[in-house]
Parts: structure tokens; C-alpha cells; sequence
């Protein structure tokens, strides 16, 4: 793995003066870290922790788009400050309602309010774990509160994002796309 | 164990079923539990109803759990009851200032059961 300087530098002064030393070096230096933050692998991570802490499921990224309904859900938390973008969850509403199901035990029908709430709250701690796997960024990147949105025909469009990540996750027979959207970093 | 009247504060309707069902994963049978959607409803709550325990979200809309927390020890709503944060906010900076405002634990999600036991049960233990 190739090391820039800044990331040297914030290595060595970990070994002299600790972590928060070394959140301070980061912080300042988070664009010329942007491969680390981009990183692919810190959001596999995050869903695979999450979805096995709260939901008790082993969730594997697979290549291509998740399975396509006519009504989907769509979950936004957005980040503030070092970095600005948004964590987005969308899924059909089949994978919804099972995911509600495994988080509450109650078994759903439709995309009630309790579907959207337990929806909203998988993306925002998908937000969290993320951003607690960048370091420097946990303390200074604020989660807005979730936005759930349900529907038919409708798409999310960011412009000309610093970068992108899409990936797509399953477990069972139930499919869903996690976007790490970042359009600002200092 | 006797009974253990809890406040749940968490805009979440859904964290709030999933962490009463890890405080009765944790041998907590006889629990009372009291839900509250922001800290503005738990302010309420403890003004009419006597608790053993209190476990907040932070980032929640109107109040969020560290001005609630600060409001629950200005007011003296719940002298000596232990409060658990239970955020996503996860860093360093976070859980000072929960302690600050005067939590005695700190709980990330995600969590398990076992995360929730380990934590809450020897502060309820301890009062």
C-alpha cells in the first residue's frame, strides 16, 4: 500500500503523541487522503456489521444492480462538515419489509410507517459505522436525521460528486444498493 | 431481579421495541417501560413517572439526548438515576461529551443484546 506523506506523518505522530494527535493530522489532511476515505472496503465492513449486529444475517456485496420492484424505499443521511454528502439506502419494497421484519419480529404486508422508521434507522447507522471507519472523520462529519422516501419511478441525482461509491448487497433472497455520495471535502 | 422502570428516549419506534427487547434479553422480566419520541417527551415522562434507568438516543429532531440530558440534571428530574446514550456518534468527542452532560454509559449502534447487558446491568446493579 502505497503511504503519501501526510499519512506518514500522521502515522508517526500516533507513535509519539496517540490517537487524537493523529485525528488531527488527518483532519486536516482528509483530501489528500481520499483514497482512504473512498476506501471500498470500509463500507462492505459497515454493512456486513450491521446487518449482522441488528439483524443477525450474514450480508455479502455481490456485482450488478439490486433486484428491481415497481415500488422501492429509499433512505438519506446525509454528512456535514469535513465532509458533505449523503448515505443512501434503497431497496424494493419485498427487501424492505423482510429487513423490518428481522430488525422488529413482526411480519409486514406493506410499507407502513414502521417499515420506513426501521429503514431509516439501518441507513443512519450504515452512515455511522462509515464514518467511524475514516479516521478523523467520526468527530467532525455530522449525520442529519434519515429521510425515508417510497415509491414508484422516481431517482436520486447528485452533481458531479467528489466520489461515488455503489455497491450491492444480499442476504437470503433479499437485495439492496448502498451509495456513499461525497460532494464537498475540505 | 425486582421490577426496573426504564425510559427509552429515541425517535426511532423501532430502536425503541429493539432496545427493550435487549434490556429483557439481559434478565430484565419484570420491566416497566416508558417510551419517549425526542427529549422533549422525555422531560414529560419524568415529570409524572419515577424511573430505575434511562437510555437516549442523541441524534434526535426538537431536543436532542445531550440538551435532554442536560435539562434531566438542571431540572433534577431523575436524581441518581443512570442514563445510557445509545448513538451512532461514535467518536472520542461524542462520548466526552455525553459524560460531560452526565451519562454514566455509552452504547454504539449497531449493538447486541450482549453490548446492552455488559453495559446497563451493573448500573442498575450499582444504585
Amino acid at each position: 500500500m502505497l503511504l503519501n506523506g501526510v499519512r506518514k506523518a500522521a502515522i508517526a505522530t500516533v507513535r509519539e503523541g496517540g490517537a487524537k494527535e493523529m485525528e488531527r493530522v488527518m483532519t486536516l489532511s482528509l483530501r489528500a487522503n481520499m483514497n482512504l476515505v473512498s476506501d471500498p472496503k470500509n463500507l462492505d465492513e459497515s454493512v456486513e456489521e450491521v446487518f449482522q449486529m441488528m439483524l443477525g444475517v450474514n450480508c455479502k456485496r455481490f456485482e450488478g444492480p439490486a433486484k428491481i420492484e415497481p415500488e422501492s424505499v429509499t433512505a438519506v443521511v446525509g454528512f456535514g462538515g469535513l465532509l458533505s454528502g449523503a448515505c443512501v439506502f434503497k431497496s424494493g419494497s419485498s427487501a424492505a419489509m423482510k429487513i423490518a421484519a428481522h430488525m422488529t419480529g413482526m411480519e409486514f404486508e406493506e410499507i407502513d410507517e414502521t417499515v420506513q422508521d426501521g429503514i431509516g434507522e439501518i441507513c443512519n447507522m450504515l452512515a455511522g459505522v462509515w464514518k467511524g471507519k475514516v479516521p478523523g472523520l467520526a468527530a467532525n462529519c455530522g449525520l442529519s436525521i434519515p429521510t425515508v422516501i417510497t415509491g414508484r419511478d422516481y431517482n436520486l441525482h447528485v452533481q458531479a460528486p467528489e466520489f461515488k461509491l455503489n455497491h450491492s448487497y444480499r442476504f437470503d433472497d433479499a437485495s439492496f444498493e448502498v451509495t456513499i455520495i461525497c460532494d464537498g471535502i475540505q | 431481579m425486582s421490577e426496573v422502570r426504564a425510559l427509552i428516549v429515541d425517535d426511532s419506534t423501532v430502536m425503541r421495541k429493539i432496545v427493550e427487547r435487549a434490556l429483557r434479553q439481559a434478565g430484565l422480566d419484570s420491566l416497566v417501560v416508558y417510551e419517549a419520541g425526542s427529549g422533549t417527551e422525555g422531560l414529560e415522562v419524568l415529570k409524572t413517572k419515577q424511573v430505575d434507568l434511562i437510555l437516549s438516543d442523541i441524534n434526535m429532531p426538537l431536543m436532542d439526548g445531550l440538551e435532554f440530558l442536560r435539562q434531566v440534571r438542571a431540572q433534577n428530574l431523575a436524581s441518581g438515576v443512570p442514563v445510557v446514550m445509545i448513538t451512532t456518534e461514535s467518536s472520542e468527542e461524542h462520548v466526552k461529551q455525553a459524560i460531560l452532560s452526565g451519562a454514566q454509559g455509552y452504547i454504539r449502534k449497531p449493538f447486541t443484546a450482549e453490548q446492552v447487558k455488559e453495559r446497563v446491568l451493573p448500573l442498575i446493579h450499582a444504585v
